[in-house]
């Protein structure tokens, strides 16, 4: 089942937010930090203008030195915010010649402002002033010491002034955002056009329609459209193999199926009692090989082409190995055989694995084993450790295998050469799909003196991850 | 039964409105004659009877001196001496009034929303109809000075003006003056070498004129000039054909007003339409609003006077008035142009000889 | 002996029937889960053979039904279905054999037999089987009728193997009844077992060894 996680859009949405947001958190903090300094200067420049408009006036009579501070200085230091205006004008040792309020001016601030201009921020009785101090040399006729000129103002319009400029630099970001935001979605949709067609191209498909897609695509969907082909092609593969699979099952089934009809045939016809006895004899073989046969293409078509969904898990190969073993040796048709388990080893055998799996491998190892062998023969079951790996295997000392017949032992319908059993060849098959599900390796070895023993390697949980 | 719980009820009912009726004291401290705003006080008492006007009528000088040191400080501070009043505001004594009369009140008669001008005083010239018999009777500041040197004889000692001393509105009107032109200095010079008489008001500048002892003066304040002239036939009004200068009477809530609610309140009488009406129709001083309509008003001064009117404007620059240097620096030069030509020193007017820092 | 079958499936019904019913029992047959309800409320069996896909329900419904009813009554299921899921769901469930379709006769009847077996000693604590009996509480096995006399270890081995007669007695878990920790050989067993052996000589039972798995108790063929 497909899980839908959002849309493609909302994604880029949401990391455009957030580049957004990040950006334009620095930029605001920018932007906020440039309208206080462009406010700053805009009103520290009326502050130096205020300054030097009031030096002008300072003249000298006699010894001691006469401000008369002229009104256009005031008006500028009041600047259109209508601030509260100060001035003061200090003498060379720091005596106030002229000032009109009484705020004090840090001795700090007046060494700094006898080597150069400078500027203070202070808070007088509640309220906030910004100052501007600078030397000015004046001479007069008796004395040419330099004077210091102070000026400064309230600060409501810098603050007016600052919060304007932030507003519309606030007010162009958004804009900009918007702006964005929009040709974003523009262009999502311009470049999401081959993803819109791709999928049409894919609705529009039949079902039975398996060829390459021969998509125009950019390269980003190259990968994707390419899996696709490669999926179309492995699913008309196994669509191929299926059909192959169920000619050759119903041409397997059949052959049992007509078997039994002849047999019924011949017998309805005779009136012998000993032949109808035969002849239910026969139908009931045939009919339990049918079934058999039956039950196993079943298995083998779910296993083959049916994707499972079952998870594997961690399972300790000893017990399962121990349950089928003990389960088959108590059926019917394990009564005439010798069927035992080889001592197992000590220590826990854990793969990853399938349970009812690998219970299907096993039955199947041990039901050929008990069909192709004779009534008698000795079949054993067991489990080593070789190396990395876990192997399990099964051995009889009945007939054995050509070793010709070997390697196609595990193709379907194959009965290793015989036709004097109720196989239906289709045992070791499932045995091999099943394997290679568990990415286990099969051998089929000659045993000595005589018999047949297959081998399963599997590897050890915990070492592919 | 019934008759005594309602009789002890209404005693109640009327005690309980007595004690709000009485709730709130408002202290006005204002350099501005009680008998001139006694209509606009009535109206306001009128229209707001819970609250109980103290209103404190003092000198330019009083007034700005009770705004930094009364304790308890005043509600409300009214004076004409336009440069002290902003720099009690500039030192931070004022609170701002935001209400919406205060923030349509027009821009060049308001600093910071805390301090208003709310009248609009024209400064005039007032002489004797005996003057007009003798001479052609001046129209602008050059025909004053020009007259005071062609007539020096006719009108020595009858010429009287401020003194930028003893009064702060004519100390301001002269810096204003000296602002405009040096040639003011020039005039001053006549004025002195026509031993004019300085007065501290107008109201003494006009008496002088009525009883006779004067014939010509120079920068009275037109709104008292106005109605003594209406009473006084022999007083003849003149404002200036070149410049007029005008000056307005401000007002601000102290920032430590006691009873800022009631403050509010008059303040926003003051510049509202009903207490404009009332100065442009019960009082000489001039309603600034565009709106009012009545004899005296702003709007209909400008219609007869023209563009020439010149208030004296309510901004920071008028704060250089104030300074001690500089205001040092003006009556120095005050005094040397006022007596370069002076014969009798004995008629020398003390007052005008101090320098007189402090006060307005 | 009362026997029901669930079975939706007229030929294995008749199969079953005709292959249960010379044990001795009274058969009764359901092909849906709405009348073998009925049946299990008003009647007890003692045993139910049940198939899972009925044209009216699922098995597993009735057989869960029963349990919480708490009747222990024996169940063996009978089913097409091979998966594993169902046969692990179907013993959880409470079931107590399972037999997958296609099934033998043979095996079904041995299977029936060992489950009424089990129901029996549950009301019965003697452990028999054939002409062999046990009385675990005594602690004494008879043969025919004859006391056998067997030492402890003996008698405690054929205990183990009787309770599992008819299935594989699983070697560790013998080992674990006659002997003590610790005191285990890899003969020791096979050892008392042959001795055991000895014993039921003649008497139509024999103890099959399974090799690795453990042994059987069952009658001898003949």
């Amino acid at each position: 089942m497909t899980q839908v996680i959002g849309t493609l859009k909302a994604r880029l949405a949401v990391w455009l937010l957030v580049m957004v947001s990040g950006l334009g958190t620095l930029l605001l903090m920018e932007a906020y930090y440039s309208t206080q300094r462009a406010a700053e200067r805009a009103f520290d420049s009326q502050l130096e203008a205020a300054a030097l408009t009031t030096a002008d006036s300072v003249q000298w009579e006699g010894s001691t030195p006469v401000v008369r501070i002229p009104p256009a200085a005031l008006q500028i230091l009041a600047t259109a915010h209508q601030e509260r205006v100060f001035y003061a004008v200090l003498d060379h040792d720091g005596r106030r010649i002229s000032a009109n309020l009484a705020i004090s001016i840090p001795s700090a601030g007046q060494a700094a402002a006898a080597i150069e201009p400078t500027w203070l921020d202070l808070t007088q009785a509640g309220t906030r002033w910004r100052l501007h101090g600078r030397e000015y040399d004046s001479a007069g006729w008796d004395i040419q010491d330099p004077v210091q000129i102070w000026v400064g103002h309230t600060m409501s319009g810098r603050q007016v002034l600052a919060s304007e400029l932030f507003e519309r630099a606030i007010i162009r970001f958004v804009a900009m955002v918007l702006l964005a935001g929009i040709l974003m979605l523009l262009a999502m949709r311009v470049a999401l056009k081959p993803m819109r067609q791709l999928r049409h191209r894919l609705r529009r498909r039949q079902a039975d329609d398996m060829r390459p897609l021969n998509a125009r695509v950019p390269e980003e969907l190259r990968e994707m459209v390419e899996a696709l082909d490669t999926l179309f092609t492995r699913q008309r593969e196994s669509r191929d193999n299926l059909l192959r699979f169920t000619a050759d099952a119903s041409h397997q089934l059949k052959t049992p199926l007509a078997g039994l009809q002849s047999t019924s045939e011949l017998a309805l016809q005779s009136r012998d009692p000993d032949e109808w006895y035969r002849a239910l004899s026969d139908v009931h073989d045939g009919a339990k090989r049918t079934s058999r046969l039956a039950g196993q293409l079943l298995s083998l078509a779910r296993l083959r082409h049916v994707e499972e969904a079952d998870e594997c898990l961690p399972l300790d190969l000893r017990k399962t190995l121990h349950d089928s073993v003990l389960e088959w040796a108590q059926r019917e048709v394990a009564m005439e055989h010798d069927l035992g388990l080889a001592e197992l080893p000590v220590e826990p055998m854990i793969i990853q694995g399938q349970a009812w799996a690998l219970r299907e491998l096993l039955g199947n190892l041990i039901d050929n084993a008990l069909r192709y062998t004779p009534p008698g023969s000795e079949i054993t079951l067991g489990l080593n450790t070789i190396g990395n790996h876990i192997m399990l295997y099964i051995e009889d000392n009945g007939p054995g295998v050509d070793p010709e017949i070997r390697p196609r032992l595990f193709q379907p319908f194959e009965r290793g050469g015989r036709q004097d059993t109720q196989g239906s060849g289709l045992g070791l098959a499932i045995v091999d799909t099943i394997a290679q599900r568990h990415a286990a390796k099969l051998q089929v070895k000659e045993r000595r003196p005589r018999g047949l023993r297959i081998e399963v390697h599997f590897p050890a949980a915990g070492e592919e991850s | 039964m019934q008759r005594l719980w309602l009789t002890t009820a209404l005693v109640l009912c009327c005690f309980a409105s007595f004690q709000g009726l009485a709730a709130t004291p408002l202290v006005v401290e204002a350099a501005l004659d009680r008998q001139v705003v006694a209509p606009l006080l009535a109206a306001f008492e009128q229209a707001h009877p819970g609250i109980e006007l103290s209103y404190r009528d003092r000198s330019t000088l009083e007034v700005n001196a009770l705004t930094a040191e009364a304790d308890p400080p005043p509600d409300v501070v009214i004076s004409s001496a336009m440069p002290w009043q902003m720099n009690r505001v500039n030192q931070g004594y004022a609170q701002r009034l935001d209400s919406e009369l205060a923030n349509e009140w027009p821009e060049w008669a308001k600093w910071r929303n805390e301090v208003f001008g709310f009248t609009f005083e024209p400064i005039v010239m007032a002489y004797r109809l005996d003057l007009a018999r003798h001479m052609l009777p001046p129209q602008t500041h050059a025909d004053l000075h020009k007259l005071l040197s062609a007539q020096r004889d006719t009108l020595q000692g009858k010429v009287t003006t401020y003194s930028p001393s003893k009064s702060g509105i004519g100390y301001t009107l002269f810096q204003q003056d000296a602002r405009y032109t040096d040639r003011f200095w020039d005039l001053v010079t006549a004025l002195g070498d026509a031993d004019a008489h300085l007065e501290s008001n107008t109201r003494s500048m006009l008496e002088g004129l009525s009883e006779g002892r004067y014939w010509l003066g120079y920068n009275l304040l037109g709104s008292y000039a106005m109605v003594w002239a209406q009473e006084h036939p022999e007083v003849i009004v003149q404002v200036p054909q070149d410049y007029a200068l005008v000056v307005m009477r401000t007002g601000f809530i102290h920032r430590d007003a006691p009873h800022p609610r009631a403050a509010q309140a008059f303040m926003n009488f003051l510049l509202s339409r009903g207490g404009q009406r009332v100065l442009a129709a019960q009082t000489p001083l001039f309603s600034v609003r565009p709106d009012i309509v009545g004899p005296y008003t702003a709007q209909r001064l400008r219609d007869q006077v023209g563009d020439r009117l010149y208030p004296i404007p309510l901004n920071a620059s008028v704060l250089a008035f104030v300074d001690p240097q500089r205001r040092d620096a003006f009556m120095a030069r005050w005094q040397r142009e006022f007596n370069r030509y002076q014969r009798t020193p004995e008629t020398q007017q003390q007052g005008d000889k101090t320098h007189v820092i402090t006060a307005p | 002996m009362r026997l029901i079958i669930v079975e939706d499936d007229p030929m294995i019904a008749r199969s079953l029937y005709n292959a249960l019913s010379p044990l001795g029992n009274s058969v009764d047959i359901f092909a849906h889960v709405r009348d073998a309800r009925a049946a299990l409320r008003n009647d007890h069996f003692d045993l139910m053979l049940l198939d899972l896909g009925l044209p009216d329900g699922n098995g597993l419904e009735l057989l869960s039904e029963l349990r919480e009813r708490g009747d222990r009554t024996p169940v063996l299921i009978l089913t097409a279905r091979d998966g594993i899921e169902d046969r692990v769901r179907g013993l959880d469930l409470g079931a107590d054999d399972y037999l997958a379709k296609p099934f033998s006769l043979v095996e079904l009847e041995a299977r029936v037999r060992a489950l009424l077996r089990r129901s029996q000693q549950r009301s019965d604590n003697r452990l028999t089987l054939g002409p062999l009996c046990l009385d675990p509480t005594a602690g004494a096995a008879t043969l025919d009728g004859v006391a056998l006399g067997l030492p402890r270890r003996e008698l405690r081995l054929l205990e183990g193997l009787l309770l599992h007669a008819g299935n594989i007695a699983p070697r560790e878990m013998l080992e674990g009844r006659v002997f003590s920790f610790g005191e285990v050989g890899s003969n020791a067993l096979e050892v008392y077992v042959s001795r055991l052996r000895k014993r039921l000589q003649g008497s139509g039972l024999c103890i099959r060894t399974f090799r690795g798995l453990g042994y059987r108790l069952e009658e001898a063929p003949t």
